[in-house]
């Protein structure tokens, strides 16, 4: 009993220890990292959508410019081929794309993270959202060589979200 | 040993990476760009100086049979710190390291210095094993990420600044994918070894 509680105790006591260090720094830590986060989605918003103002609704935003209504903007989230792709969606009323930015994906890097480049997403800009495909798949988008499921899944999730958030918005 | 070649031992003679071969899974994953590189040793280079210091202050009450458990507790902690700050103060390193920083706790560097060194060892010579150590690992990684980068992205950013601007258009892709950094790693342990030999 005596030598059980000798190993036991330190064992105990460091537990005890990293688990009071790690609650003080999460304590610290937490608001600022809610902060960067909810600067990343303000940040991402107004690239979607220059100079609109935003109304958070059910899983979307409506964007006003000037006291109109001019559109939506919504996070749109795919599968990729080896993280999830978390687009922020930047639409007109009638369904044409605005501005996509890419908020966070842990895809390959050289190959599938290459989405979140300027060259890839500027070509997003000015389709409506039945027109967006992979080029081979009939539609206007090209993919990047050698990623053509990170592409794929990017694509997919801003056209299908994107219908989503048309639909409900009408009612 | 003098305290001299505690520091220096892991630099060349006996590197983490080219020698001991300790710390590969978060040198495969993260050697792709040296921005990365130079990110992810940071964090091991704090993450081994800590485990290292504080094991060594408590080496003499930590039971042998449960010492593998306190080593990984102690460790697994400091990551958790070195997780959090850099998500609140470095979000830009944090999103693209986010998925390596648990890997931190897995590095064999970290739990092998802790195991062999500093639970025998005095705190300084403790301190001065972590700073050799992790400075090793740093050079090594960014060795390969240096080469990998170079062939595989015809490119070398460094903290944003263009070091070696784009050469090709067409660069070999393979070396930024799994089987390169397997391919820079071997190139690099050969020669580190022919060069051994030679000297005899």
């Amino acid at each position: 009993m005596k030598k059980m509680l000798g190993i036991a105790l330190p064992l105990i006591v460091i537990c005890v220890l990293s688990g009071a260090v790690l609650a003080l720094v999460h304590e610290v830590t937490e608001p600022r990292i809610k902060e960067v986060e909810a600067a990343k989605i303000n940040a991402s918003l107004s690239y979607a959508f220059p100079g609109g103002e935003f109304a958070p609704m059910d899983g979307y935003y409506v964007v006003t410019v000037g006291g109109e209504e001019a559109g939506y903007a919504f996070i749109a989230e795919g599968k990729g081929f080896e993280s999830v792709i978390r687009t922020m969606v930047g639409m007109k009323k009638d369904g044409t794309i605005e501005r996509i930015y890419v908020i966070s994906q842990r895809e390959t890097p050289g190959l599938g993270t290459r989405i979140a480049e300027p060259e890839f997403t500027a070509q997003f800009t000015g389709y409506r959202l039945e027109e967006l495909r992979l080029r081979r798949e009939g539609g206007v988008i090209d993919g990047i060589t050698g990623a053509t499921i990170s592409s794929r899944a990017m694509t997919e999730s801003i056209r299908e979200t994107g219908l989503e958030v048309l639909n409900e918005s009408v009612y | 040993m003098s305290r001299y070649t505690e520091l220096t031992k892991g630099i060349f003679k006996c590197n983490p990476l080219f020698y001991l071969v300790l710390g590969l899974c978060p040198t495969l994953a993260v050697s792709t760009r040296v921005d990365n590189a130079l990110g992810m040793s940071l964090g091991v280079l704090f993450v081994l100086i800590g485990s290292n210091t504080l094991v060594s202050l408590v080496r003499r009450w930590i039971p042998a049979e449960v010492r593998i458990p306190c080593f990984i507790v102690v460790t697994a902690s400091l990551v958790t710190v070195v997780d959090l700050l850099m998500q609140g103060y470095a979000p830009d390193l944090y999103a693209r390291l986010g998925i390596y920083v648990p890997l931190i706790v897995v590095n064999c560097i970290i739990l092998g210095r802790v195991e062999a060194f500093a639970s025998k060892k005095p705190v300084l010579d403790s301190l001065l094993d972590a700073v050799g150590m992790g400075t090793g690992f740093m050079l090594g990684i960014t060795a390969i990420a240096i080469c990998r980068e170079l062939l595989g992205g015809g490119q070398l950013v460094l903290l944003g600044l263009t070091i070696v601007p784009a050469f090709t258009k067409s660069p070999a892709l393979v070396m930024v994918l799994a089987p390169g950094a397997f391919l820079t790693l071997g190139t690099i342990m050969a020669l580190s070894n022919y060069r051994k030999l030679r000297r005899g």
